[in-house]
């Protein structure tokens, strides 16, 4: 085993009814302390069930999920635990709309890590000024626009002092003019050496911020390297089809 | 004076102001307020009980069975319980509920009220049940992700996240529910229980007048389900001036 690896998958399987839809069909990597990894492919390709299964939003059919010496897919695993340490970022934010932006951020840390509640703000207000919105911390999210939303929903995450976040096309729901802030705070959190792992179609960003990229297709990998490598010089012809297509 | 305003006046004074006829009325109205109070409160608190049943075996059903052991089949038959009691009661009328109730299961109670109180607050909890059924199922499964993700598990998500946005989603019915109830519960009389309706059918076998007390009686039913329903959009427009 990879002594620096954070999430260690092997053999993920996810099947839908009964196994005539295999959104997952044997997936093995390793995710590492520090590592940005972009994971690519088509639409339907497994991108989503695969991170999603990370912290198990999705219950994998088969394989195992080692995330702190456990295997959190494994039958009675106290996931809650390990969901602590795992943030997640979604495609439509899912910030709880009858919360003020504070206690979105601070509601997890206090219920869950008994974190003194002017502890707990005063770390939600520091996150707000690194993302540039300390002035909402009093608003609630539908007075926000759909970047300031995301950049939010990514410092919610911050606020549980997570060892990986995993995010799930971050910027699809964005207006285009949104797109560059989120992508901007993500490059920043990568580049303080957060653990990421990224579902998105921002090509730019996976080449200019992954250490690694993923290219799925039909729920298996069929490449993987590193930006150049994935981009630059593409082996398989169906990720030499898919390139074709967006870029 | 004009002559039909005459024979108000003495129509009146015969139903309600001889023999204090008017304590018939009082003492029913207070009675229906008692039920529709009760009634109101224990269906409250069995429709949330059922309606968390059925929303935790729908949305953990996958996690219970992969988990396998007994929580997974006590939760069927909790579930399967709930669906036959949601069955039953909403298809049944609530007089013969009532009547099932008074006449066999607590066929040697004397306290009339306190039956009519169980019979209408298991009616009404299986209709409040669905209620909360369809005001969770209603939030979008993202704020549900969302809960779980940051580490809450099923219960707290659901209490610290989910709850209040269906509380304040389903406010509105919920008091109509208690609307509908109250008017429901001028049935009470057939079992021998002496509501507002009953208070007013008494007057009219006594004074053989059937105009003044039933007439009566509408106006105090419509006068409270209008303050009620005042007090429903009230609340509408303060929840909606809150929605940001
Ligand atoms: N609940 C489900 N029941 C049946 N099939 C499902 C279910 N969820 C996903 N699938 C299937 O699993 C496959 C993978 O879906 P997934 O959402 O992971 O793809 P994706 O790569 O994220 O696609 P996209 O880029 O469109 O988001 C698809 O074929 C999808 O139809
Ligand atoms: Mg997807």
């Amino acid at each position: 085993m990879n002594g620096n690896a954070l999430i260690q998958v092997r053999g993920l399987k996810k099947h839908y009814n009964d196994g005539a839809v295999r959104a997952l069909d044997g997936i093995d990597t390793d995710i590492k302390k520090g590592e940005v990894v972009v994971i690519i492919g088509p639409s339907g390709s497994g991108k989503s069930t695969f991170l999603r299964s990370l912290n198990l939003l999705e219950l994998p059919t088969e394989g195992s999920i080692v995330f702190d010496g456990e295997d959190i897919a494994a039958k009675h695993v106290n996931i809650n635990k390990h969901r602590q340490k795992m943030g997640m970022v979604f495609q439509h934010f899912n910030l709880f709309p009858n919360m003020t932006i504070l206690r979105n951020m601070t509601i997890a840390p206090t219920k869950l890590l008994k974190i003194p509640k002017e502890e707990a703000e005063k770390t939600a207000r520091d996150l707000l000024k690194r993302v540039g919105l300390e002035d909402r911390a009093d608003a609630y999210p539908s007075q926000l626009s759909g970047g300031q939303k995301q950049r939010i929903a990514i410092v919610r995450a911050l606020c549980m002092k997570p060892e990986v976040l995993l995010f799930d096309e971050p910027t699809s729901a964005l207006d285009p003019e949104m797109v560059g802030e989120v992508l901007d705070v993500m490059k920043t959190l990568a580049k303080t050496g957060m653990t990421m792992v990224v579902v998105t179609h921002e090509m730019g960003f996976a080449r200019e911020v992954g250490s690694r990229v993923i290219f799925m297709a039909d729920g298996v990998i069929v490449e993987e390297g590193t930006p150049s490598e994935i981009f630059d010089s593409p082996k398989s012809d169906r990720l030499k089809g898919f390139l074709a297509k967006v870029l | 004076m004009a002559d039909w305003l005459e024979k108000l006046k003495s129509d009146f004074i015969l139903n309600f102001v001889e023999d204090n006829r008017w304590m018939n009325i009082t003492r029913g109205l207070k009675n229906t307020v008692i039920i529709t109070i009760f009634a109101a409160i224990i269906g409250v608190i069995l429709g949330l009980t059922v309606a968390a049943i059925r929303t935790t075996y729908d949305k953990n059903r996958e996690t219970m069975k992969k988990n396998g052991g007994i929580g997974y089949w006590v939760m069927t038959f909790l579930n399967n319980v709930c669906k036959i009691y949601l069955s039953i009661f909403r298809g049944t009328p609530v007089v013969v509920q009532l009547m099932i109730m008074f006449y066999i299961i607590f066929a040697s109670s004397t306290h009339g009220v306190m039956v009519a109180i169980i019979s209408f607050g298991i009616n009404s909890g299986a209709y409040v049940a669905e209620i909360f059924r369809g005001g969770i199922m209603s939030i979008d499964n993202g704020q549900f992700e969302a809960g779980r993700s940051l580490g809450f598990n099923y219960l707290q998500t659901m209490i610290f996240v989910v709850l209040p946005q269906v509380f304040k989603n389903i406010l509105p019915t919920l008091l109509n529910e208690f609307i509908a109830l109250l008017k429901e519960t001028s049935v009470a009389g057939y079992v021998g229980v002496t509501d507002l309706t009953r208070g007013g059918y008494i007057i009219r076998g006594v004074t053989f007048s059937a105009f003044m007390p039933l007439v009566g009686i509408a106006i105090i039913y419509y006068v409270m389900v209008m303050l009620l329903t005042h007090l429903v959009s009230r609340i509408e427009r303060r929840l909606k001036k809150s929605e940001r």
